[in-house]
């Protein structure tokens, strides 16, 4: 049944479906109305959860992870510098292989202080270990959170839901929420097989030296590689019971045999979806919405890449001194394929910058007049908003 | 160049063959094992030193083969608590020497639940257990584990916001007053004049600048229901305390003063001996607050001069030494003791069972009672 | 293979596969050491292996204990001078342990239960065995003989076995429905008591020799030694242990105005005590001995129950420490009086001490009788041979044993260096070991070996200042000639004295090493545990750090290096 209701109370109550057992977290703008919404739902008496409202983010993700790692299911959300407070237990809860979800409502990290939505506070922990599901919109990010669960405990590793703060979370859209006895079908209760337990009281968290550490790491690498398995079964069977995909490890939209692409993460993907519909353009042109940037899902991506001739990446995020952090990944994948494709790689709306209904077109002309595809470029920037020696 | 063919792989990894397996072979060895009283019922044969461990007339939360230096306080300090809290609980380990010595994976010393997340967040941890536990209806007690790094310093803030949450957590930190575990560094529980790697006494110093936080009256502060300091040098106490803590709904804090040799300068043999003089020169007060107000103390009925703690320690050793400062810090550390022996009021009135001299007294039959 | 848990996570108490062992280089061990109780006394008694027994509420097996060694504690629980307590450690923390109260009450409550001694005559050799003199070293010989399964014939010049216990100790200290209870039970293990029967007389030691397979000879001391100052001796000139005995036997006393007794032992003080209360007026005890206290070497104090010091200076008796008789004053050929001087022990040129008396300290007091009670010699009928002319047997070894004479063996005072009714009972202890030892022709035992423990390894921050009970005392005004003038204690007041020992050089059972032990490697049973000791070290997991040997309240935990 659909509803109208702000993103981050639909995806307050798609946690809600999930039954978590223990939610903590610490207020941060864009993030507040997730958890003040999951806040209402247990005050209501719609959601027995015990409640743990910390004293920063750090300890939300700590406290997630000792519930988790408890055998209950545990949750978090953060943004923006609160991420960043979070990194050293984000690796922590990877490298333990605790189950967790969280939701990342994503917002620049300062300085300049800035509570606009960009995604450097994600990519900056793109390595700790955890899968990383980007949503397009807030219908996304509600199905993603909840298969997000699935895929977590059943690989063992945390999930991060990226959601695009503002743009997503403080925004009103129709919303088809499953029901409660769609979800628990989908999602059996937590179980995590080294849950602390007196009655089998396993030691958690010890010191590997260097004669296995190697493998620890490699185990982990593969765990997350081989989780595109599950996120593309939890969204088969969430589509199977719900009637409605979450988006895959990634999704086109378009001609398939177009041989110009554009590759984004999260809602730009659906800002430049509806450009394309409002400005058609001659050349065939496919939309790549990558939603699993973590596991990198380098065998379906190159299946949509073969024959594109031209491909803008298109990011949210910047790796300063080097350009495109999602380009970079695109690119050194692309030497893979048969036809290496003219790749452009664009920044777009960095701390809230607004992303045009004309992007679409914009982008076309750009790929299409420039004679060397950009190795990187602000694509927004207005430069002569800085002073000569600082552009 | 190869990558990872991510469409042949199993939908996830299945690891409860492995566990079950562990699960059961650890049943078994646990058997009818924890706390026992009773010998081995097996008539006519010797027991072996083994066998007798596993039946042992106290609970082991922590086990031998650990890799504690020789006369490690801490250790001991653990050792103790374990033994009164044990086997329902569930205990989070801040990183520190503590952590390191009894983790070496594939082995662990701990014989109860155990996990050691980060420096920073052995609170927290256990407040997330905590909640689990009673999302999931189950009594285990939560303990937090930490050293004084990991309370006073880098993980005070996940401290105090547990203790305000008012979870269900006994938090212990052991005291041994520096940074162990990187080389002794001092830490905010270092004491004054003392000598670490980053307060060195020299031309210039007398060791450390400032003073010992007063971590207690901080926490006390918090208006939980149960704070107290506790020494390895006075077991009974110690267990009491921890019994104490572990009866009461809510936040509870142990301070557990624990000399480690490596760090203080001292010999391994006299470890309960310098926390004995701690306690009976005044310059570690064992003090009980309930709501913030104290509510009991170990009185001293006998203060000794606080030279008799210091000379058995190097870390204080430039404190003898001919320099006149050397002097005005002895005397510095004796105004201190002075000073928190008024304080608390620990000077007692006339000999008490229970105070510093008679808490420890031995009898036929042990401690234990 | 060793195979990596996902996340790195260990199974519990798994550490124990890492043996922190080998880090060790000194371990602890124990070592039990002798209690200075122990140590001390003469009668070989392990105090503080009794009172742990106490401690633990076995007062039965405690007394066992002391009857492998004593079979009589209720006689010396009570007249013994103790010196376990001048010995023991507590006395440099607060005051010793009332040890004799303790040995007093287990003597006591073994006749009131009925406990039979432990003593199992079927096994040994059988032998035959004569013992001479049915006083304490013999009563004691005879015993442990019996214990050792031989056949003991007692021989004895009185009609009643207890030699001096009987005849010269006044009553009010030692009720004799006590000592003939204990010697009826002594003698009923099968021993035989031959009374009336005086050696030289009604028996010659040719016929035991030829009849016994060993002889021991506890004859005592019953000829005066020779008393003169400066070769004068007063014209009613009596012993000390003569007027004892005649008073015990019969209770009378002469009673002048004044008294001076010269000497320093419990005859001298029983006499005081015993003329005081028949009348005399002025007691006064001249001795070359000191009083306890600060002032007076251990070696130096005058050899009695120290509480029967107190006693008798509570009776009005007076006491000259350090001084000795120089002169005695005479009016026409009555004794009128003593010229005393003061003296110490102290080391002379030999090297050896002596009595040094001090020129210018002279003083004289008056009195109507002067009393010598400065001890006595064998009587020599029916010894002469072996004595050969001396004084005393003086054997050269602790067993008695008499060199060119196989077979025979002395002790008891006849020995000439003992004093007490324990050193006795010692004496018959060893007798019969090396009497054993001879008759199944092997080596004399060894004595325990065990060095005695010292005040400075006890650690004392794990002991309480605690009182000493004290027995109920009469007042001076109840006293009389017979009436029991030390009364008895409480189970309970013993329980709480017991409880005081320190547990000198043995396991105390207190868990401290159990308690302190970083590394759990201290077992507690007492499967394992030898030496009465509760613990075993895990060597696998001991490290060697020494905080138990450093905790143990009774230096029982000695670290070794590896």
């Amino acid at each position: 049944m659909l509803s109208a209701l702000e993103g981050s109370q639909a995806l307050a109550q798609a946690v809600g479906l999930c039954r978590p057992g223990v939610v903590a977290a610490y207020p941060i703008t864009p993030q507040t109305h997730i958890v003040e919404n999951i806040s209402k739902l247990v005050a209501d008496g719609r959601l027995r959860c015990e409640l743990v409202s910390v004293e920063s983010e750090f300890s939300a993700a700590s406290v997630a992870l000792g519930a988790a790692a408890s055998g209950v299911r545990a949750y978090t959300a953060s943004s923006s510098q609160g991420i960043l407070l979070m990194a050293e237990v984000l690796y922590n809860i990877s490298g333990m292989r605790i189950p967790m979800v969280m939701t990342c409502a994503n917002r620049a990290v300062g300085a300049p202080l800035n509570i606009w939505n960009d995604q450097q506070d994600s990519m900056a922990v793109r390595d700790s270990g955890w899968i990383q599901l980007y949503c397009a919109d807030n219908q996304e990010a509600v199905d993603t959170t909840i298969q997000a669960f699935r895929i977590a405990e059943r690989t063992e590793v945390p999930v991060m839901v990226c959601v695009d703060g503002f743009v997503l979370t403080h925004t009103l859209e129709p919303i088809d929420l499953p029901t409660q006895e769609q979800v628990d079908r989908f999602l059996p209760p937590y179980h995590f097989s080294r849950a602390l337990d007196s009655r089998n009281p396993l030691s958690l968290g010890t010191c590997v030296d260097p004669s296995f550490f190697t493998e620890a790491r490699h185990s982990q690498h593969q765990a997350v590689l081989r989780a595109t398995t599950e996120i593309m079964a939890a969204d088969r069977d969430y589509a199977g019971i719900i009637g409605r995909s979450g988006g895959g490890l990634l999704s086109v939209v378009g001609p398939a045999e177009a041989d110009v692409a554009i590759l984004a993460l999260g809602s730009v993907c659906s800002t430049v979806q509806e450009s394309m519909q409002l400005f058609p353009q001659d050349r065939p042109v496919k939309l790549i919405k990558l939603r699993a940037y973590r596991p990198f899902p380098m065998a379906a991506l190159r299946e949509v890449l073969q024959g594109v001739r031209d491909l803008v990446v298109l990011e949210r995020a910047i790796a300063p001194g080097s350009g495109g952090i999602v380009g970079m990944e695109v690119r050194s994948l692309a030497t893979t394929l048969t036809q290496l494709p003219r790749i452009h790689n664009y920044a777009v709306g960095l701390g809230g910058r607004d992303v045009p209904i004309e992007i679409y077109p914009r982008l076309v002309e750009a790929i299409t007049r420039a004679d060397e595809p950009a190795w990187f470029e602000i694509f927004d920037l207005e430069p002569e908003k800085l002073p000569v020696e600082d552009r | 160049m190869t990558t990872t063919d991510d469409t042949a792989v199993e939908t996830s990894v299945d690891t409860t063959t492995d566990i079950a397996a562990r699960k059961a072979a650890l049943r078994n060895r646990l058997k009818d094992k924890r706390g026992s009283n009773e010998a081995p019922a097996r008539a006519g044969t010797a027991f072996s030193i083994a066998e007798l461990r596993e039946h042992q007339p106290a609970f082991r939360g922590l086990e031998a083969g650990h890799r504690a230096c020789q006369g490690c306080g801490e250790a001991l300090g653990a050792r103790l608590v374990a033994e009164s809290a044990g086997p329902d609980v569930i205990l989070t380990n801040a990183t520190g020497c503590l952590e390191i010595f009894t983790s070496p994976w594939p082995q662990s010393a701990w014989r109860v639940p155990w996990i050691h997340s980060l420096f920073e967040n052995s609170a927290a941890i256990a407040a997330g257990v905590e909640a689990a536990m009673k999302h999931l209806g189950k009594s285990t007690k939560v303990i937090a584990q930490g050293g004084d790094g990991g309370t006073f310093d880098i993980g005070f803030q996940a401290l105090s916001g547990m203790l305000e949450r008012m979870h269900n957590v006994l938090y212990v930190c052991y005291d041994n007053e520096a940074y162990m575990n990187t080389g002794v560094q001092r830490s905010g529980s270092t004491p004054h004049a003392a000598a670490t790697t980053t307060s060195p006494a020299g031309l210039e110093r007398m060791g450390k600048r400032h003073l010992k936080k007063d971590l207690l009256s901080i926490i006390a502060a918090h208006h939980i229901p149960y704070a107290a300091s506790a020494s390895v040098a006075y077991p009974v106490d110690l267990r009491r305390k921890v019994r104490r803590a572990m009866e009461v709904e809510g936040p509870t804090f142990l301070q557990v003063h624990c000399p480690c040799p490596l760090g203080w300068g001292h010999e391994s043999s006299v470890t309960v001996e310098v926390a004995r003089l701690a306690v009976q020169t005044g310059l570690f007060p064992l003090v009980e607050f309930e709501r913030g107000e104290v509510a009991g103390v170990m009185p001293l009925r006998n203060p000794k001069p606080v030279t008799d703690y210091l000379k058995l320690q190097n870390r204080f050793r430039h404190l003898f030494s001919n320099d006149p400062r050397a002097r005005e810090e002895r005397e510095h550390l004796q105004a201190l003791a002075d000073h928190t022996i008024e304080k608390f009021n620990l000077r007692g009135e006339e000999a008490d069972p229970l105070d510093s001299e008679g808490a420890d007294t031995v009898r036929r039959g042990g401690l234990v009672a | 293979m060793l195979v990596l848990t996902r996340g790195g996570y260990a199974l519990p108490g798994t550490s124990t596969d890492f043996k922190t062992g080998t880090w060790r280089t000194s371990r602890p061990q124990h070592q039990h050491w002798a209690a200075p109780c122990h140590s001390a006394c003469p009668a070989g008694e392990d105090a503080q292996a009794y009172i742990a027994q106490v401690q633990e509420n076995h007062p039965r097996e405690a007394w066992e204990t002391i009857v492998t060694v004593n079979p009589l504690p209720s006689v010396t629980g009570r007249i013994c001078p103790h010196p376990c307590e001048q010995a023991c450690n507590r006395g440099s923390f607060d005051t010793p342990l009332a040890i004799h109260s303790i040995e007093r009450f287990l003597g006591d409550e073994a006749r009131r239960q009925g406990w039979t001694y432990p003593v199992d005559p079927g096994r040994g050799a059988g032998a035959a065995v004569a013992v001479v003199g049915a006083g304490p070293a013999g009563l004691s010989a005879a015993y442990h003989l019996r214990r050792r399964g031989y056949q003991v014939t007692l021989f004895d010049a009185l009609p009643e076995a207890g030699g001096l216990l009987r005849s010269a100790i006044p009553i009010n200290r030692l009720p004799r429905d006590v000592l003939d209870a204990d010697i009826t039970r002594i003698l009923g293990l099968g021993i035989e008591f031959r009374g009336r029967t005086r050696l030289g007389v009604d028996v010659h030691i040719d016929e035991l020799r030829s009849d016994y397979r060993a002889l021991f000879l506890a004859p005592g001391t019953a000829k005066a030694k020779a008393w003169s100052v400066d070769g004068a001796v007063p014209t009613d000139h009596r012993t000390a242990l003569e007027l004892l005995q005649e008073w015990v036997a019969a209770g009378s006393l002469p009673t002048p105005q004044s008294v001076i007794l010269h000497g320093g032992g419990n005859t001298a003080l029983d006499l005081c005590r015993a003329m005081k209360r028949a009348g005399v007026k002025e007691v006064h005890l001249v001795t070359a001995s000191g009083l306890p206290g600060p002032g007076t070497e251990p070696d130096d104090i005058i050899n009695v129950v120290p509480r029967e010091l107190n006693q008798a200076v509570e009776e009005g008796i007076t006491i000259h420490p350090h001084r000795t008789i120089q002169r005695l004053l005479f009016r026409g050929s009555k004794v009128v009086g003593v010229e005393m001087v003061a003296l110490r022990k102290l080391p002379t040129k030999s090297g050896r001490t002596g009595r040094i008396a001090f020129e210018g300290t002279e003083t004289l007091l008056h009195a109507d009788m002067v009393i010598p009670a400065i001890g006595e010699n064998v009587e020599p009928t029916g010894f002469s041979t072996l004595l050969g002319g001396k004084e005393y047997f003086r054997p050269n070894n602790p067993f008695g044993r008499l060199d060119h004479t196989p077979g025979v063996f002395v002790g008891g005072d006849a020995r000439g260096d003992r004093g007490t009714v324990s050193a006795a009972i010692g004496d018959g202890r060893l007798a019969a070991i090396a009497i054993d030892a001879y008759i199944r022709q092997g080596d004399d035992p060894e004595e325990n070996g065990r060095d005695t423990i010292d005040f400075a390894h006890i650690n004392l921050n794990y002991f309480e200042p605690a009182p000493r009970v004290e027995e109920p005392i009469l007042p001076v005004a109840e006293r009389t000639d017979t009436a029991e003038i030390d009364g008895p204690l409480s189970g309970a007041a013993i329980t709480r004295e017991a409880a005081r020992c320190f547990s000198c050089g043995n396991c105390l059972a207190c868990d401290n090493c159990w308690t302190f032990c970083p590394d759990n490697a201290v077992i507690k049973t007492t499967a394992l545990a030898k030496d009465g000791s509760h613990y075993v070290f895990d060597y696998e997991y001991c490290k060697g750090c020494g905080v138990c040997a450093s905790e143990c309240p009774c230096g029982y935990i000695v670290m070794n290096p590896e």
